[in-house]
């Protein structure tokens, strides 16, 4: 199928390169004059982003309210102090406290550590079975897992949530499982449920890789008698680190984002970072917030992503298209 | 060489199949079941129950008579269009600049660009709230350089179009980097030999551009805006941020997919079997619409040969 072809490609794009500083010849596409002009251009273009992000780290080092990066305002650690005593919300009637904290980046951790781990358990071998075997239906259901991608996502978390009231129910009052019984369910669920969108696009992501592994190197293995599950946890897997690497990156990131999910399923008892500040800004919270906090917090909050950039440009910039699709 | 029997690959699929049938599978027509159910406020005993088409009913008449709901089919329509338009041509323009500029830079731009995207919902949101909000750096830019004499309230007050732009602005702001990659990757997989070619031959960047690099890159633009397209009439993560935090006014700054959310889970609402009856509206106009995009730009045609070429 055709879609597959241009995926496929695009997918591959993200081969385990290396990086060579080989003298690229630089075709002068335009005059000097002319990329200077572009650098201007792009750089004004890009000033919201800048600004906005300078804004926000600013801010929470800000021992007042500031509204443009260029105010006057001094220097403080008094922000990061409040935050990490637990002063989330100075004026608020709910007390936090330190432990709060931890409790917060533990849970947010919780939920993009296990959406990694499920990813990664179920759409490896399940790419592989796309890359390396011959069976009934195997193009249809590739073509299907590309459907699934493009799906409505709010179709789909109303049945979702029908089961977990369901199957909660059931837990609590036909089972009668205790209070931390019943948090571990809502944490496992949100983690295979938020996990489960993203199988799609992964296994696409992975099955490009297994496919620029020579097949001799498996067949060699085959013919010498062992068998597939072998072959494919001692030979493969190894074979594959960097799509494992790009793929943990991935959907690590995906849990660790999450929004939806987490305030929706999650209870109110385990806030993640998400929740925390989406409970300081919705519903009128803004009267009590104190929004130097909130940007310290979300500071932390962005600590993953900016690790992520620095240490994974080029592959990230590469396989954008593999990371799921937003907007 | 020994073909392997049927058991192998289902022992390899199994997880992943067992995770789509109960998250994807179950969950749609369970959706699509409770359209025809009353069910309300998460009593899911109410699914046994059968009402035909009385949600439909119910979702036309709203969007009929209701002027709230109305608005939210007229914010889909902007919504969609506007941040369709940004994404597709400032992808297109954003991958222009970084292709044409030497690499470093165009490196450090194309990871800026990228930077919204992999930005937590939550902090994006956060950012926008600053920017946006009445005593924040718009209204303070603004004020300083004496084009309004009193902060404004533009999500809220500016009505239609305030909100519309701020939704177009933060989604245009996360998606456009879509685009950016897919157009730069294809400019790079030209053969290097027909710019230098054209080049040879006098050609200057505009005739690179339009002689060249768009139309080798045709198929790339269809494959993006149908990827948007979808994309966009089925996104609310963004968007429920800014309606929940009152930067944008909630009927101006809700579509279609943050409706059915808002009616399945707001807890004013909490009416599933009308939300489920609108979300089989959205997967149908959704289906529908992808379908005739592709009939339409004769996406099959172009697949078949560009494929050579790449």
């Amino acid at each position: 199928m055709q879609g597959e072809g241009l995926l496929a490609g695009l997918l591959g794009s993200l081969k385990p390169r290396r990086r060579r500083r080989q003298p690229t010849e630089e075709l002068p596409l335009a005059s000097r004059a002319v990329g200077y002009t572009v650098i201007a251009a792009l750089l004004a273009a890009s000033l919201p982003i800048i600004l906005s992000y300078t804004l926000l780290v600013e801010l929470s080092f800000s021992a007042s309210f500031i509204a443009t990066p260029f105010e006057k305002t001094s220097f403080t650690l008094e922000n990061w102090r409040l935050f990490f005593q637990g002063r989330l919300a100075p004026t608020a009637a709910q007390i936090y406290t330190p432990s709060y904290i931890r409790r917060m980046i533990l849970d947010t951790l919780i939920v993009a550590l296990g959406v990694m781990g499920v990813v990664v358990a179920s759409a490896t071998p399940a790419a592989y079975a796309f890359s390396r075997m011959n069976f009934r239906g195997r193009g249809a259901l590739m073509r299907f897992l590309i459907l699934l991608h493009a799906f409505p996502g709010v179709a789909l978390i109303i049945g979702v949530y029908a089961i977990y009231v369901y199957t909660y129910r059931r837990l609590a009052l036909g089972l009668h499982a205790g209070e931390a019984a019943l948090l571990a369910y809502a944490f496992l669920y949100v983690i295979v449920a938020r996990a489960s969108l993203e199988i799609p696009m992964s296994t696409w992501l992975m099955k490009g890789f297994f496919d620029r592994i020579p097949w001799e190197v498996e067949w060699a293995a085959l013919i010498d008698g062992a068998s597939r599950l072998r072959v494919f946890t001692r030979i493969m897997l190894p074979l594959v680190k960097p799509g494992l690497a790009a793929l943990s990156i991935f959907s690590f990131m995906a849990g660790w984002e999450e929004l939806i999910y987490v305030v929706v399923f999650l209870p109110s008892k385990a806030p993640t970072l998400a929740s925390y500040i989406h409970s300081q800004l919705s519903g009128g919270a803004i009267e009590t917030a104190y929004l130097p906090v909130v940007a310290a917090a979300a500071v932390v909050y962005l600590i993953p992503t900016i690790l992520f950039f620095v240490f994974t440009q080029s592959l990230l910039v590469e396989a954008a298209e593999g990371a799921g699709v937003k907007a | 060489m020994p073909r392997p029997r049927l058991p192998a690959p289902a022992l390899f699929l199994s997880l992943a199949a067992f995770l789509v049938l109960v998250f994807y599978i179950v969950p749609l027509i369970l959706t699509l079941w409770a359209s025809l159910t009353p069910v309300r406020n998460w009593n899911v005993a109410q699914l046994r129950q059968f009402v035909g088409a009385e949600n439909y009913k119910r979702l036309f008449h709203l969007i009929r008579f209701d002027p709230d709901v109305s608005t939210v089919v007229k914010t889909t329509i902007v919504f969609v269009a506007g941040t369709l338009a940004v994404n597709v041509l400032g992808g297109l323009l954003l991958a222009l600049a970084a292709f044409i500029i030497e690499e470093r830079a165009s490196l450090g731009f194309r990871l800026l660009w990228f930077l919204p995207r992999m930005t937590p919902v939550a902090v994006f949101g956060l950012l926008w709230y600053y920017f946006f909000y009445p005593q924040g750096t718009l209204n303070a830019i603004l004020l300083r350089l004496h084009l309004i004499s009193h902060p404004v309230n533009w999500g809220q007050d500016v009505l239609p179009w305030g909100p519309w732009s701020i939704i177009i602005f933060v989604n245009g702001l996360v998606g456009v980097s879509y685009g950016m990659i897919i157009f730069y990757s294809a400019f790079k997989a030209i053969p290097k030999d027909i710019y230098r070619a054209a080049l040879v031959d006098g050609a200057r960047l505009r005739d690179l551009v339009f002689r060249i690099m768009l139309p080798l890159t045709r198929w790339h633009l269809i494959f993006v805006t149908v990827w948007q397209l979808l994309s966009l009439l089925t996104t609310y993560a963004h968007l429920f941020v800014l309606v929940e935090w009152g930067v944008v006014e909630k009927w101006h700054g809700m579509t279609w997919a943050l409706y059915v959310f808002e009616t399945a889970f707001g807890s004013a609402v909490n009416d599933q079997a009308l939300a489920s009856a609108a979300a089989t509206l959205l997967v149908v106009v959704g289906i529908g619409l992808g379908l005739l995009t592709l009939r339409l730009m004769g996406f099959e045609r172009e697949l078949g040969a560009v494929r050579g070429e790449l």
